[in-house]
């Protein structure tokens, strides 16, 4: 049987604006071949650029977003219609990590028809379409609701209802099981079981429906593919996941403080149309001890960035007050002694290199030796002093987030999501070095096991309250 | 942040298809500027403002009037300066505050201006965005910029959190132990402005290079998935139009 | 990507030009200070200013036209939709055409900040002198007065901030030129 997807000697550079013409490539020499009707998975630690081959196999880079590519992409023994990418639409789904990037419309329902009418099906039967795709993945509610207004599993059923009623004969995803709870990804496992086409899936983590789920798995790693058996493949990932191990030296500066809440009630609202009415959030009693690495965990929507929001100064709770070694602080001046680091690294992003905005933390202080501790910041957290942040790479602009705050050395530090997008070595080793001078560290994660690897401490939101609970539960 | 404009109801102007709504609106607005009675003006206002109570309730249908009150206030204090050379209504030591021409002339300003702006509110609270929008196509529209307003409101709520999110960073960030008072200060204002404008340019190329792979660009001609669908027939609807138009037309030229 | 995918690209003009809608509606929105004549000192300026200066007189037209009567409609003054539309579309655009004007060959290197400045000055009398006069037609010409010092300055910081932040951004974040039409 002849390849029905071929990648040949890919090799892909994004472009460098300023000092160099190309930037290191992603991708080297790269060849994969699948056959039709296969399921193939990629894995690949994250910064590896899954995400760059996905998007080169599906003929969206090099097209708005400029770097210098070499090589081939075969559908069935035709090189793909890079500068015509409407002529894949019925050939081809992508389905993007960052659901963002692929909704377009205003309604769940606009969103499935969009691609329907570009393939000028007739009204009667694409309103079929849509209801049956909305309906498979539980949306059909949804019709006429914003995606803006669904939660993060909600929008990721979306775009995989968008998938279905395409139903192109290939299907590249890249994370799709992301973000789905237990239900829905059994059910995206039996879609793919009787899927009568082929697909190829990426991921970064062990995912535990891919035991018979897949035909073939390769590693990517280093701008190589490799083709792995399913044992290797994930031993091997879960090595590079692990890292080096750490060595950084304790020091005292931070100490004997305290941060406390006592029954306390937080407005919240729920980001779900099931429910439209406020939700709160209890809190009977949350302490935070500098020096220590607490973990707060709970499902999605559940309150953790709000309860951070409270913390740090950004928003009010309804009753209740926090207290800084005994005496009560108010919301603006909790800016100053409560971090918190965003999901998103891309917030606070706004100078054109790492050296400015690691100076942009000092500009108030007085101390004379900024460069230095510029440059030992810069090294710590692996980065170069003269890189663009908006060009580097997701899990560098991570880092930059990390040696930001690091310089800045607020007493009481709150990370949502750091082990999302980095590997688990780096997650750590970030925490450990925003603990190093004594603070307190919060982590915000859904891995069990990454919280018990760094905290000593954790908090569950269980049903509308915070309550300690024990680590890795 | 809530870009719904629609206020779910039911009634005549629920059941008024969104194209003969529009034309209406358009040229009764047009009608309105030209010469006529303040009486007639008055009972037009009354008329549409017990048409929009009906519609919405009592506090709703109150609103416009409330976003207008202080420019009329304005208006009402310039008044003096108006026509001073007519009849004199109201004079304060031997000085003309107040003329008939100038209150005239202050009155048909101001109910032509709450007319209009009853108007176009209780078009934009009867008829849902994506139909306004479908209107527009049907009279010329090109599908391009019918697109561009649809995507324009897609990404509205999204990037208005965003902002408040890089708000809220850049707030953190700058935050030291002498800063006091309210949280986001007016030199936050560069980084937090050039952060947004960097995060929505980020988002273009994907916009973009999502449009073409869900089909858009081949020159195609699309089907519809939602159309317009007058019910009773389009026919009745622009004759409801005719009638209204005709009708405001007589009152406003009688006398 | 070659300069011929870029130019007949109607994907990449309709993704720029309602991104750009969308921020100008946000920034209409949000950053405000309440003048009750016509909604509020906002920032969309500033953005109009940016447009028109990184990607000229067609987007910024559309950013500055759509994007402020979107706003309005959203905001509660839909009766001046129309009008916001016309007026800072034609802030966007001229803005535009005067700073391009600056950049042609065998003009020297100062004039490009002269004739963005210019082009801002420009931009600040159509706006302001646009809402003159339909308030003027609306209200009467004298009551209309009272909101020009405050467009003079919501428009002047347009001006001086666009300019800042369009520099800001072109640094951050280079590929931004590559998105220009």
């Amino acid at each position: 049987m002849s390849d029905y997807f071929c990648l040949s000697d890919l090799s892909f550079s994004y472009k460098g604006y300023g000092k160099t013409e190309k930037l290191p490539p992603v991708l080297k020499d790269l060849s994969l071949r699948v056959k039709e009707g296969s399921r193939t998975l990629i894995l690949g630690p994250p910064d590896s650029g899954k995400t760059t081959l996905a998007r080169i196999a599906c003929g969206l880079l090099p097209r708005y977003i400029e770097g210098y590519l070499t090589g081939k992409v075969l559908l069935k023994g035709e090189e793909i219609p890079a500068s015509e990418p409407w002529l894949l639409a019925d050939k081809l789904t992508y389905t993007a990590q960052n659901v963002q990037e692929q909704l377009l419309m205003t309604t769940c329902g606009d969103e499935v028809a969009f691609p329907l009418e570009s393939l000028a099906i007739e009204r009667q039967a694409l309103i079929e379409r849509v209801e049956e795709s909305l309906n498979s993945w539980g949306l059909l509610k949804y019709k006429d609701v914003n995606p803006q207004e669904l939660s993060g599993g909600e929008r990721k059923r979306l775009l995989l209802a968008v998938t279905a009623a395409i139903d192109a004969p290939l299907w590249i995803m890249d994370e799709p099981f992301d973000d789905l709870d237990e239900q829905w990804r059994q059910e995206l496992k039996k879609r793919l079981l009787e899927k009568k086409g082929t697909v190829i899936v990426f991921a970064s983590r062990y995912i535990k429906e891919a035991d018979s789920l897949f035909d073939n798995y390769y590693l990517l790693n280093d701008t190589r593919l490799s083709e792995e058996s399913r044992a290797t493949a994930f031993s091997k990932l879960q090595a590079l996941d692990r890292g080096t191990a750490l060595n950084i030296k304790m020091e005292k500066f931070h100490q004997n403080r305290e941060l406390r809440c006592e029954q306390m009630v937080i407005g919240h609202e729920r980001r779900s149309t099931d429910s439209t009415l406020p939700f709160t959030l209890k809190i009977d009693r949350f302490s935070l001890k500098t020096g220590e690495v607490v973990a707060l965990v709970g499902p999605n929507g559940a309150g953790k960035s709000t309860f951070s929001r409270v913390l740090c100064g950004l928003k009010r709770p309804q009753q209740g007050s926090i207290t800084l070694d005994g005496e009560s602080i108010a919301a603006s001046k909790r800016l100053a002694q409560v971090a918190y680091l965003f999901q998103n690294p891309d917030y606070g992003i706004f100078l054109s290199s790492v050296e400015q905005e690691l100076g942009w933390s000092l500009r108030h202080s007085a101390v004379h030796s900024k460069q230095e501790q510029i440059a030992s910041a810069a090294k710590l957290f692996d980065l170069n002093l003269d890189e663009n942040p908006s060009m580097m790479s997701y899990g560098k602009r991570k880092q930059l987030q990390g040696a930001v705050y690091y310089i800045l050395n607020r007493p009481f530090v709150i990370i949502d999501e750091v082990d999302s997008g980095i590997t688990s070595g780096d997650a750590s080793k970030m925490v450990a070095l925003l603990k190093q001078r004594g603070s307190a560290v919060v982590v915000i994660t859904h891995d069990r096991s990454f919280a018990k690897q760094v905290a000593t401490r954790q908090y569950k939101i269980v049903d509308g309250q915070i309550i300690e609970s024990e680590v890795g539960q | 942040m809530n870009t719904n404009t629609f206020i779910a109801g039911r009634g005549l102007l629920y059941w008024f298809d969104a194209r003969a709504k529009l034309l209406t609106v358009l040229l009764f607005s047009v009608m309105v500027f030209f010469p006529s009675q303040v009486v007639m003006l008055a009972i037009l206002m009354a008329l549409i403002f017990i048409v929009a109570w009906r519609a919405v309730t009592f506090k709703q249908a109150l609103k416009p009037l409330r976003t207008l009150l202080f420019i009329l206030v304005v208006m009402a204090l310039f008044i003096p300066l108006n026509r001073r050379d007519g009849v004199a209504l109201l004079v304060i030591k031997s000085y003309v505050i107040i003329t008939k021409e100038g209150l005239n002339q202050f009155l048909t300003l101001a109910l032509r201006l709450l007319i209009v702006t009853y108007l176009c509110t209780l078009y934009i609270w009867t008829t849902p965005m994506a139909d306004i929008n479908l209107s527009f196509r049907w009279y010329g529209l090109s599908y391009k910029v019918a697109l561009t307003i649809t995507l324009a409101f897609r990404f509205i709520p999204f990037i208005g959190e965003t902002f408040t999110m890089i708000r809220d960073s850049h707030s953190l960030r700058s935050a030291h132990g002498e800063s006091e008072g309210e949280k986001f200060h007016i030199k936050d204002l560069v980084p937090t402005v050039t952060s947004a404008l960097v995060f929505a340019l980020k988002t273009i190329p994907h916009l973009a290079t999502t449009l073409e792979h869900r089909g858009f660009g081949s020159g195609l001609k699309r089907s519809d998935y939602k159309v317009l669908e007058a019910k009773g027939g389009l026919f009745i609807h622009f004759l409801l139009s005719a009638i209204i138009l005709l009708t405001t037309f007589v009152l406003l030229n009688s006398i | 990507m070659n300069e011929k995918t870029k130019s007949k690209s109607p994907a990449l003009s309709i993704a720029l030009m309602s991104i750009l809608t969308a921020v100008v509606v946000v920034f209409t929105i949000f950053p405000r200070i309440p003048t009750p004549i016509h909604g509020y000192i906002n920032l969309s300026d500033v953005i109009i200013t940016f447009s028109a200066f990184l990607f000229g007189p067609w987007v910024a037209a559309v950013a500055g036209g759509l994007g402020t009567g979107i706003a309005d409609i959203i905001g509660g003054f839909p009766q001046w939709a129309v009008f916001s539309f016309l007026i800072h579309g034609l802030q966007g655009l001229l803005i535009a055409l005067i700073a391009r004007a600056g950049l042609k060959k065998g003009v020297p290197g100062d004039a490009k900040i002269y004739m963005q400045i210019l082009g801002g000055v420009v931009g600040m009398v159509v706006m302001t002198g646009g809402y003159y006069l339909v308030g003027g037609f609306l209200y009467g010409f004298k009551p209309a007065l009272v909101e020009i010092p405050l467009n003079l300055l919501q428009s002047g910081v347009g001006v001086v901030l666009g300019i800042v932040v369009s520099k800001g951004v072109l640094k951050a974040y280079p590929p931004v030129r590559s998105l220009a039409l």
